[in-house]
């Protein structure tokens, strides 16, 4: 009986369970506790309003999840990671957060280094098969260049530190 | 005021509200509570209970009750300043009805 009620109970969305499933497992324990005492047909009409109730909460649940903006209702888990945890002052860990978030390469500036070093390679290969070989070398030696940039930009947070 | 009442309120929610007026209560009392109220002819279940209980603390209707027994099990509930108007509007829309309904099947029987 309590292992339907605490499968039906994970149909709801995480935020709801995360503030009411204990509540809601205590309680209807011990709503079925007494309503097993008032006799056998009492307590299966207990449990088939309580399981079509579970399911039906649950629906309406995820609707009123997916219909509301998170902004208004704030229906979201906290992210864990952006948490500062315990016994770390506020002013370090957000000066790491700020420190951090400057080291890191903007991804734009990543993926256009990427995008060259595929342009060069392209065209490297085309000047090969023309035979081309003084225009091969010097796009190899470009192509050369952009992968080292691309290096120590990727490498950039753990040079600094 | 954050939600004005414009529609009657729904059974459960009412029930809730009334069973909440006289002292804070977590969720088995108020199933208990709510079945006599009701003369054992409502039984909310446990979805539907915390559905209501849910939405009801989104509106600040209701808020979580400090106590000492902390445990998550039993949190209990009582109702906020917003919920108890709502609540006395409710029953002032009710007893205009109740007197408007009087006024009319007196006035059949005359």
């Amino acid at each position: 009986m309590m292992r339907i009620y605490k499968t039906l109970l994970r149909l709801y969305p995480a935020d709801y369970n995360s503030q009411f499933a204990a509540e809601m497992l205590a309680a209807f324990q011990k709503a079925a506790v007494e309503n097993r005492k008032r006799g056998r047909a009492i307590f299966v009409r207990f449990a088939i309003a309580e399981f079509t109730g579970l399911a039906a909460g649950a629906a309406s649940e995820w609707i009123a999840k997916l219909t509301t903006d998170k902004s208004v209702r704030g229906r979201r888990l906290p992210d864990l990671r952006m948490m500062r945890p315990v016994g770390v002052p506020r002013e370090l860990w957000f000066a790491a957060a700020g420190a951090d978030l400057r080291r890191r390469p903007a991804p734009d500036d990543v993926s256009q280094l990427q995008t060259r070093v595929a342009l060069l390679v392209s065209r490297m290969t085309e000047a090969i098969a023309r035979r081309d070989h003084e225009r091969a070398r010097a796009l190899s030696y470009q192509e050369r260049m952009k992968r080292q940039n691309l290096r120590l930009l990727r490498q950039k947070p753990a040079r600094e530190e | 005021m954050r939600h004005v009442a414009i529609r009657p309120l729904t059974e459960p929610v009412l029930l809730i509200l009334l069973s909440l007026a006289d002292r804070p209560r977590h969720g088995y009392a108020l199933m208990k509570d709510i079945e006599t109220l009701s003369n054992g002819r409502v039984r909310l279940s446990t979805g539907t209970l915390y559905g209501a209980l849910r939405r009801l603390l989104e509106d600040d209707w209701i808020e979580p009750f400090a106590q000492e027994d902390a445990s998550r099990e039993k949190q209990a509930y009582k109702l906020t300043p917003v919920g108890r108007k709502q609540l006395e509007l409710e029953l002032d829309r009710m007893k205009q009805l109740t007197r408007a309904a009087g006024i009319r099947l007196r006035a059949k029987e005359a």
